[in-house]
């Protein structure tokens, strides 16, 4: 049980790493993470880049849907606007990547505003459909814009370079990919703290109240869209760099599923969530893989049954059984883990 | 917090897990050869949406290279083979290609899923010296020259002016009322700039160009807007279903053109399934027709019925081209000899010159300079009452128009 | 009749067919709706699966007739058992989560059917004959004339269902207030289980008539994607409502298709989703629809 945790400010309060123990564990992960890219194959370095990738989107799509209680189902669109839009700017007027990448975010940021206006009204089910109708013509637009877009041919992007050195190989993107997810994670665990975090709470609980009691729903609405797609337009922009190829049909509305599946199975509003659920939903397939080659080469039956439908499957089955049974997701469970053992031994 | 660096922990765990349960491979000096075996990996679509465009290609490849290993191999090697799904998407495609190399460490990669996936790995493909075979015919594979990359099938260009070709040639049209309806992908894009070009070359311009996806439920504005412009020739660059749909719904408004299709619709299916609606229809293919009598498809269809391959429920140009395929690869793969590696079996490949599959595909030859395919084709008319698409040209390669 | 309004009319016509098939879809959309509150993503899949379903007996010889009968049947006691195991123990969770169940369900489902039935293609033996109807220019083919018959036959059965029977009034009374219902002594659970039931069932008859016109693979369930805007333009609990909003989409989707195709092309494809977010930013409820009033 933890003990002689005393705070003596108004600064340790409010630190979001409070004590020694748990410093102790942060410092070894970032070691750990930091030098991953030296004793790891680069299957698991490109996996890391593409779970990266899947924190910031699901971190975003949090702060919209499980902060602020807007179901979306068109994240996948601002995902898209941002990697074209990175795409387009690093092809065509070779900027480098640290402009590249937020102007995706701002781009899509700019999009998100326009949508969430016409969506103020809009809630529950209407809101999702509006959201999905938005994801689709979003997806006609990249595809029927050849002149911007490629449309179907795609855009190859090449790789990023920082200060001369190509960011090509996985392992350089990766601290590409560490730099952008971290700072953007420490940005929504403060969000949720201040002001603007509070009352985008207040809004999903009860918005009619919220209004009355002088939140302005239309800022705040307005801004919860912003944000989210603030971070699936960076989250674009790292796919776009971390695949060097783009392509229409990437960007459709089982992504936006996708990225649903991650908070809801992570655990809604909670930003430790949106890591575990976005790192799971993407390390689960290939954890299924391995282990299905394992029983292939077992028994022989069942070698060369599984193919990837397998995982789509599966993934269905998690998003229905997290629901029924966790409906608070991993975060949950892992919240219910730590107070156990905080409680021991009165661990009921 | 303490949840932050647990999540560093478990995170961590997972990483562990993957790379626990990574099957240990062992690492050959040349990568994915030893003295007795190869391994062969490939990209293609199994399940998902389109899956029914990757599963007879990839059954063909599976039954070919089986039966070479019950044959003895080649050079005494068996060929070790890996099947991984992409469901046609490009993430999973790039990451069963990080698999394929980096954990199964195989020598060479069949093929790298379609167009987009290809084209989204040429980097890697050119790093890494995978030999490939992709499924693919578009040109940008072979224009500019890719060391690995080497192409069997006529590309979308070819199909387009071949039908042109018949129209204005064979069937002496004049003037024709031409019309292109496409899917919006690739191939339906090129089909439709192929076509735009190859108009203008003849002089003719298109009378209207229509959009039908994949997944339509409905062609009848399609059709009518067709029909009220009185269009004899309807080019379609589209998949088996769309066109199936397409002819069907022609058929009940009584709308009867002659109507082209491209590779991926030329197959003894669409006339299965459409029976009468399909008294005009024409296709362009690459590969043999499944009923030809030559030797190459004669074995073919053995290595079909060996393995329990119904031809009435597969598409089976895509079967035959699978086998073409597989047996182009095998003949590299011998050519390179016992001392086999990346670099001796592109060598092996690029030393074909009018290589004969006895009727499979046409003759094929490569060179150092160019993986091009062959510009041959054939057309075929589908004929009703037996259900199956029949040649009416022989292989035959674009008149070139000059200026 | 000039060309142009023939060209015209003969659109109309087709869209009224596509829209009918459309309509059918809808129906088991607002049926679920109706008595439970709830949208069913899920419903594609159920098309798809009992065109499966059919497809099987039809394969193994059965006549079609009672193809049909059968797949109807077992459609129902799917329903039942999704009912039972998915959505009785989300009863009373927030709107957001049943929906995400259903999406989930739906995910699952079609894998699922994929890893059981095959992925490719498969040709849907068709029992119409495939010739048309001609008049005075205009055509019109079996298959789709039995699909509007089919349709107009359902949403009047239902419609009247919903408003003259015991059981469809209770279905009414659920979906407006489960709590009181309880309490006037309706089984909440039975008329759940019945309700999507009797949606799955419906939905495996439009199931089969798209397979008729379509090739029949996986994709069959995206079509009831499209409906959505049927649904949303009827408003999501009127059954006439279904009805006039797939005809509506139906037709207004030919007709772009028809006149705009040339210029912007792929749009027919857009113009339902177009409708939806228009109908969502105008008048959320649909036509048909009853304004939801929240109170605090």
């Amino acid at each position: 049980m933890r003990s002689k945790t005393f705070r003596e400010s108004y600064e340790e309060d409010i630190r979001i790493f409070q004590t020694l123990w748990v410093r102790f564990w942060l410092v070894l992960f970032i070691v750990a993470l930091l030098s991953l890219p030296l004793w790891a194959d680069p299957y698991i370095i490109y996996m890391a880049n593409i779970s990266g990738i899947a924190i910031v989107a699901a971190l975003g799509l949090n702060i919209l849907t499980g902060l602020t209680g807007q179901i979306s189902l068109g994240h996948a669109a601002f995902v898209a606007l941002g990697a074209y839009t990175t795409a387009i700017l690093a092809t065509s007027l070779s900027m480098p990547f640290w402009i590249t990448i937020p102007s995706g975010g701002i781009v899509a940021a700019l999009f998100g505003i326009l949508l969430g206006f016409p969506c103020l009204r809009l809630k529950g089910l209407y809101l999702a459909m509006a959201t999905m109708s938005f994801g689709v013509v979003v997806e006609y637009a990249v595809t029927h814009w050849e002149s911007l877009t490629m449309g179907v041919r795609g855009i190859s992007v090449p790789a990023p370079s920082f200060f001369g050195f190509s960011l090509g190989d996985p392992g350089k993107l990766f601290y590409m990919t560490v730099f952008f997810v971290a700072l953007l994670t420490i940005a929504a665990k403060n969000l949720a703290r201040t002001r603007v975090g509070r009352a985008f709470v207040a809004i999903r609980d009860r918005d009619v109240a919220a209004g009355i009691i002088g939140v302005n729903l239309t800022k705040y609405k307005v801004m919860a869209f912003a944000i989210s797609s603030f971070y699936g337009g960076v989250a674009g922009g790292l796919y776009s760099y971390t695949t060097a190829y783009l392509h229409p049909e990437n960007f459709t509305l089982l992504l936006s599923v996708e990225y649903i599946a991650m908070i809801i199975i992570g655990g809604l509003g909670s930003i430790l969530g949106s890591i575990l659920g976005a790192v799971f939903l993407t390390v689960t397939p290939d954890v299924i893989k391995n282990v299905a080659d394992l029983i292939g080469h077992r028994f022989v039956f069942f070698q060369g049954r599984y193919d990837e439908e397998w995982n789509v499957a599966v993934f269905g089955l998690l998003i229905i059984i997290f629901l029924i049974i966790e409906p608070t997701g991993l975060s949950g469970i892992w919240s219910r883990i730590k107070t156990s053992f905080k409680n021991w031994p009165f661990t009921y | 917090m303490k949840r932050k660096s647990k999540t560093g922990l478990m995170l961590l765990a997972c990483v562990m897990i993957c790379f626990g349960v990574a099957p240990n491979s062992e690492s050959a000096e040349i990568r994915g050869v030893t003295n007795d075996s190869m391994r062969i990996g490939m990209i293609l679509v199994k399940t998902g949406p389109v899956a029914a465009l990757g599963l007879p290609e990839g059954w063909a490849i599976q039954d070919t290279f089986n039966g070479i290993n019950e044959a003895g191999g080649i050079s005494g090697r068996k060929i070790d083979f890996i099947w991984e799904d992409d469901q046609f998407k490009t993430p999973l495609a790039i990451s069963a290609f990080n698999k394929l190399i980096f954990r199964d460490k195989v020598l060479s990669i069949l093929t790298s899923g379609g167009t987009p996936q290809t084209i989204a790995l040429f980097d890697q493909i050119d790093k890494h010296q995978v030999v490939n075979i992709p499924n693919a015919l578009a040109d940008e594979m072979f224009n500019p020259h890719r060391p690995y990359i080497f192409i069997i099938g006529a590309t979308y260009e070819t199909q387009i002016e071949l039908m042109f070709d018949y129209i204005m040639n064979d069937l002496k049209a004049k003037d024709p009322k031409i019309a292109v309806v496409y899917a919006e992908t690739e191939f339906g894009k090129k089909g439709l700039e192929a076509a735009r070009k190859r108009a203008e070359q003849y002089g003719l311009k298109l009378v209207s160009e229509l959009v039908l996806n994949i997944g339509s439920v409905d062609a009848s504005s399609q059709v009518l807007s067709l029909k009220k412009d009185n269009v004899d020739f309807v080019v379609t660059c589209n998949l088996v279903p769309p066109t199936i749909t397409f002819l069907k719904t022609a058929e009940k408004y009584d709308y009867w053109p002659t109507t082209f299709g491209i590779n991926w619709s030329c197959d003894d299916m669409v006339v299965k399934a459409c029976k009468t609606a399909a008294k005009n229809y024409i296709g362009v293919n690459c590969v043999g027709g499944w009923a030809d009598d030559t030797p190459g498809m004669k074995r073919v269809r053995e290595i079909a019925k060996k393995n329990d391959r119904d031809p009435a429920k597969m598409l089976t140009s895509l079967y035959t081209m699978g086998v073409g395929v597989a047996t182009v690869y095998a003949e590299g793969l011998k050519r390179a000899g016992k001392n086999l590696t990346p670099e001796s079996f592109k060598n092996g490949l690029e030393t074909l010159k009018d290589f004969d599959t006895g009727g499979i595909v046409p003759p094929v030859t490569y060179s150092s300079t160019s993986h091009a395919p062959t510009t041959m084709s054939r057309l075929y008319r589908a004929d009703p009452d037996k259900g199956v698409m029949v040649a009416i040209t022989d292989w035959r390669t674009p008149k070139v128009i000059k200026k | 009749m000039a060309e142009g309004a023939l060209y015209f009319i003969q659109l109309v016509i087709s869209g009224l067919a596509v829209g009918s098939l459309y309509a059918l879809v809808a129906l088991g959309f607002v049926l679920i709706y109706k008595a439970t509150d709830i949208l069913n993503f899920a419903h594609g899949e159920a098309m798809m699966v009992g065109a499966f379903v059919c497809y099987a007996l039809v394969l193994y010889g059965v006549d079609f007739f009672w193809a049909i009968v059968i797949t109807m049947g077992v459609a129902m006691i799917f329903g039942l058992i999704t009912e039972r195991l998915v959505l009785r123990p989300m009863i009373g969770e927030p709107q957001f989560a049943v929906v995400m169940v259903t999406i989930g369900l739906s995910i699952f489902l079609r894998s699922l059917s994929g890893i059981v039935f095959g992925h490719d293609n498969k040709i849907f033996p068709s029992p119409f004959s495939q010739q048309s109807i001609a008049f005075q220019g205009l055509v019109l083919s079996y298959t789709h004339l039995w699909s509007i018959i089919i349709s107009g036959l359902m949403v009047i059965l239902f419609f009247l269902f919903f408003k003259y029977s015991r059981v469809g009034l209770s279905m009414r009374g659920v979906a407006n207030d489960q709590d009181t219902a309880m309490l006037m002594g309706i089984s909440v659970k039975r008329v759940f289980a019945l309700t999507w039931g009797i949606s799955f069932a419906i939905g495996a008859v439009a199931g089969i008539f798209l397979a008729n016109v379509m090739v029949l693979n996986i994709g069959l369930s995206l079509v009831a994607i499209k409906a959505f805007p049927a649904v949303v333009l009827g408003g999501l609990e009127s059954v006439p409502g279904a009805i006039v909003g797939g005809l509506a989409i139906g037709v207004l989707e030919t007709l772009v298709g028809g006149y705009l195709d040339q210029l912007l092309p792929g749009v027919k494809d857009l113009t339902a989703f177009v409708i939806l977010f228009l109908v969502l930013m105008i008048r959320p409820y649909g036509l048909f629809g009853q304004e939801e009033i929240e109170r605090v």
